[in-house]
């Protein structure tokens, strides 16, 4: 006989005593309960995300507004890379609460998988746009800084009298990139477990699920 | 509205618990897990009750979200520390009616089938509870005749697990 035709003939027989039977009042109590599905997790840490590159970007804007920077505030470039921040912003929460909207636990398994997934691409394309943006942000209003800080400018000042003024310059350079580099390193690092921890099942059952399909 | 809609739930999950019992059965090795899953595809049935037209049947509607939520949403609790495992035939039922050599058959089935993977459980599922091959193609997304592919496999990898 096929195995599973002997597994299922033993399946079929309904026995009450099998499986303990739970009253009306344990599934309602259940209901009142919170979920604790990996969808949520997803949405926690998505939101802290949000949270934390705004929170990151309005930082640095105080932390601007301390330096002896003329106006940078003012700058067109500085106007410019906030309208892009603020719109990519705009753009990636839409996308995210939309896709969010769409996993819906009565699809099929492939489309609610795929659908998840999709969630967590927005997320990891909105770290990644953040990430790349800290960067451009960094090499792009550098040479500003250095020509209107007051502190950075006295110090080249210095540094030209000494004759060290290559020195300085390859040491800043070096400096911020090590920096950059480092917290970039951090931050995708911090990523890759949270996520990698999190969706470890899911890949490997999408995987599966799609090993055959054409 | 909502007493009703909460009343009419439970109480057809009432009726219909098993369903979930077996998702659990499959995809867990313990009590403890079991409920906790048990637990979680309540919450995920509850949550997407409102959406449930009555155009399907109740019990096929659960099938889908226990699946979905065995295989996908669950995020196995970490809290607990396992008590002892199940043994295949905790499950049993005291009986005479099996002869010995069937009943250790079994036994060994089912310790076979918890070495499957999730897709692969979840395909044997659809198979013990007498889904056909569109229906089980159309609850985990995939063409009929991969579903029919993925099927024969599963068998193939028992029989290697039962006789290595």
């Amino acid at each position: 006989m096929d195995e599973l035709e002997l597994l299922k003939k033993d399946w079929k027989k309904e026995d009450t005593k099998r499986y303990p039977k739970l009253s009306y009042n344990d599934i309602y109590r259940m209901i009142l309960k919170k979920s604790s599905s990996i969808v949520k997790w997803i949405f926690i840490i998505s939101i802290l995300e949000f949270v934390f590159w705004i929170a990151f970007s309005l930082l640095m804007k105080a932390n601007g507004k301390n330096e002896n920077i003329a106006n940078i505030e003012s700058t067109t470039l500085f106007i410019v890379l906030s309208v892009i921040s603020y719109s990519v912003l705009a753009y990636f929460f839409y996308k995210f609460y939309m896709n969010y909207k769409t996993i819906n636990s009565t699809d099929n398994a492939s489309k609610l998988m795929e659908n998840i997934l999709k969630t967590r691409r927005t997320v990891k394309q909105y770290v990644g746009f953040n990430l790349a943006f800290m960067v451009i942000s960094v090499v792009v209003m550098l040479p500003y800084v250095m020509h209107h800080d007051q502190h950075t400018m006295s110090l080249i000042e210095n540094a030209t009298a000494n004759g060290h003024v290559f020195k300085f310059y390859a040491g800043l350079i070096l400096g911020v990139l090590l920096v950059l580099i480092v917290v970039v390193a951090i931050l995708l690092l911090f990523y890759y477990l949270v996520y990698g921890i999190l969706l470890k099942r899911l890949n490997s059952n999408y995987k599966e699920l799609k090993k055959l399909e054409i | 509205m909502n007493k009703e809609l909460e009343h009419s739930f439970v109480e057809q999950l009432e009726k219909h618990q098993n369903i979930v019992h077996k998702v659990c059965r499959l995809y867990t090795n313990n009590q403890d897990a079991h409920n906790d899953l048990f637990q979680e595809i309540t919450i995920q049935l509850w949550r997407a009750f409102p959406k449930f037209r009555g155009d399907a049947k109740f019990s096929t509607w659960m099938y889908r979200v226990g699946l979905n939520t065995a295989i996908t949403l669950y995020r196995k609790s970490k809290r607990r520390v396992s008590t002892q495992d199940f043994d295949a035939v905790q499950f049993r039922i005291k009986a005479d009616e099996y002869d010995d050599t069937e009943e250790e058959q079994l036994k060994l089935l089912y310790k076979a089938v918890h070495q499957l993977n999730d897709i692969e459980k979840a395909l044997v599922f659809l198979y013990l509870e007498d889904k056909n091959y569109k229906e089980i193609s159309e609850t985990m997304g995939i063409s009929e005749v991969n579903a029919r592919v993925k099927m024969n496999r599963v068998k193939n990898k028992l029989r290697t697990i039962l006789n290595p």
